[in-house]
């Protein structure tokens, strides 16, 4: 507001008085000249005593007057103001003295408890606030955690894939036997059957040749020569009957 | 005693400059104005809180079109008890104890009040002209009636703070009076007169809030009739 004074003051008055009104200024203006960031309030008010008068003044007047300054300065104050009757006990006195003993009570009695009820409600937002960053952080925390048992998951992949491979070249393994016992047998197999077909061509060969041999043999027998054989067979018969009567005999 | 029981209520003068707007201004300078800070200190909160709780308290039964008056009635609310309480002090001006801030109130806002329902929706505020449940006979006699009734209102409301916190200050007046005037002669009789002077300031302190939310309630039911 002063600097729009000023401004208007510039156009219209000398330089002089212009400059000279801001530097006058300057000493009134005790706030920071910036906006942001916004300087942090005090957590407490400033100190008073009894409630209304400010611990500056009992400071100030320690040096030169002590502990009772203050209070012989406050009484002195009221004595001379009712000695003198710049103030008048009248009926308004009775009445201050009743609401000022209600105000007093009723501040002591209640005063605490309203002032924590209103730290409860700032401290409630303070909480909500830090309660909301605490969850977000426990959240990344344990993002954090997962990514590295995934992490150390991805290492145990390898071990995996060994196994793995260890089974396929197993099975591969496995088959291939299998085949080549396979092929074994078959093999086996069709020799064996060579093997009995030869066989069974050697024995063919021989019933043939023996049943030929045989064929011709009792072929070239003529009824004479049976005859012949027939009656040697029973001649020697005779023979081995008398020899064995002989032998019982005996 | 060169001044009269009524002195308290004239208008304040200092060297014939009036102070009364100062009186009037004063709620205006009591309470901070909120800030863009996201924690505030002990009065700023505590205000927050009291405001936020008395208009949702207030707000609650009214439809949504009435909540636009949010901002005049919790203002009107906040004026009117701090100007009560403020009169308790010693030696202060009560401006609600004058019948032309009240009036001039309760006028205004009622006025308002009644030609936003007629405008909005006349038929249902002609209807509260006439009482659910009411015989037919009685029709003619209980428009009438409700009309009165209608047009009572503000000087009830007007009236109603002027004549709690008038006739609270006189009380006081004459009790502290006749407590400091029995001092010297009587003191047996000034201590219980004392003692009934404490029990007038503790009602008078109390009427001075109920008051206040009285004039709002009321406020806000006529506008809950209407809007």
């Amino acid at each position: 507001m002063l600097s729009r004074l000023q401004a208007i003051s510039v156009k219209v008055t000398d330089p002089f008085v212009s400059l000279s009104l801001v530097q006058a200024s300057r000493s009134l203006q005790t706030s920071s000249q910036r906006l942001a960031p916004v300087p942090p309030l005090p957590d407490h008010g400033g100190k008073v005593r009894h409630g209304l008068i400010p611990e500056e003044l009992f400071e100030f007047l320690y040096p030169k007057t002590g502990v009772t300054g203050p209070y012989m300065l406050g009484t002195g104050l009221i004595v001379y103001l009712l000695s003198k009757e710049l103030y008048v006990i009248n009926h308004e006195t009775i009445y201050a003295i009743c609401i000022g003993t209600i105000i007093v009570y009723g501040v002591k009695k209640y005063g605490a408890t309203v002032a924590a009820f209103i730290d409860s409600i700032n401290e409630e937002k303070v909480a909500k606030a830090q309660a909301a960053k605490d969850s977000h952080i426990s959240f990344l925390t344990e993002a954090i955690e997962n990514e590295k048992k995934e992490q150390w998951r991805v290492e145990g992949r390898g071990m995996l894939f060994d196994a793995k491979r260890n089974n396929v070249a197993m099975l591969l393994e496995t088959n291939y036997r299998e085949r080549q016992h396979m092929v074994t047998n078959e093999v086996k197999r069709r020799l064996d059957y060579q093997i009995a077909l030869q066989h069974l061509n050697r024995r063919l060969q021989q019933e043939h040749m023996i049943n030929w041999v045989e064929k011709n043999v009792i072929s070239s027998i003529t009824p004479q020569q049976e005859k012949e054989s027939i009656a040697k067979c029973i001649a020697d018969l005779k023979v081995l009957a008398k020899t064995t009567q002989a032998k019982a005999a005996a | 005693m060169t001044l009269s029981l009524f002195d308290q209520f004239l208008s304040p003068v200092v060297c014939w400059i009036p102070l009364v707007a100062i009186a009037i201004t004063l709620p205006w300078i009591l309470f901070p104005s909120p800030t863009t800070r996201w924690l505030n200190n002990r009065s700023l909160t505590s205000q927050n809180w009291f405001l936020s709780q008395a208009t949702s308290q207030i707000f609650s039964p009214i439809n949504p079109p009435g909540h636009k008056w949010a901002l005049l009635l919790s203002s009107l609310l906040i004026f009117l008890a701090t100007m009560n309480t403020a009169g308790l002090l010693p030696y202060t001006f009560t401006p609600t104890s004058q019948l032309s801030i009240n009036m001039g109130l309760a006028g205004a806002l009622w006025m308002g009040v009644v030609i936003l329902g007629m405008r909005t929706q006349p038929t249902h505020s002609l209807g509260h002209l006439l009482p659910e449940g009411a015989p037919a006979l009685l029709t003619p006699i209980l428009v009438i009636i409700e009309t009165i009734s209608l047009f009572i209102r503000p000087i009830a409301l007007g009236v109603r703070l002027t004549a709690n916190l008038t006739a609270g200050h006189l009380l006081i007046q004459l009790t502290s009076t006749a407590t400091l005037a029995m001092l010297t002669i009587m003191p047996v009789a000034a201590i219980f007169t004392g003692i009934l002077l404490f029990l007038l300031a503790l009602l008078e302190a109390a009427v001075a809030l109920i008051q206040a939310y009285v004039f709002v309630l009321l406020l806000s039911l006529y506008l809950q009739e209407n809007v």
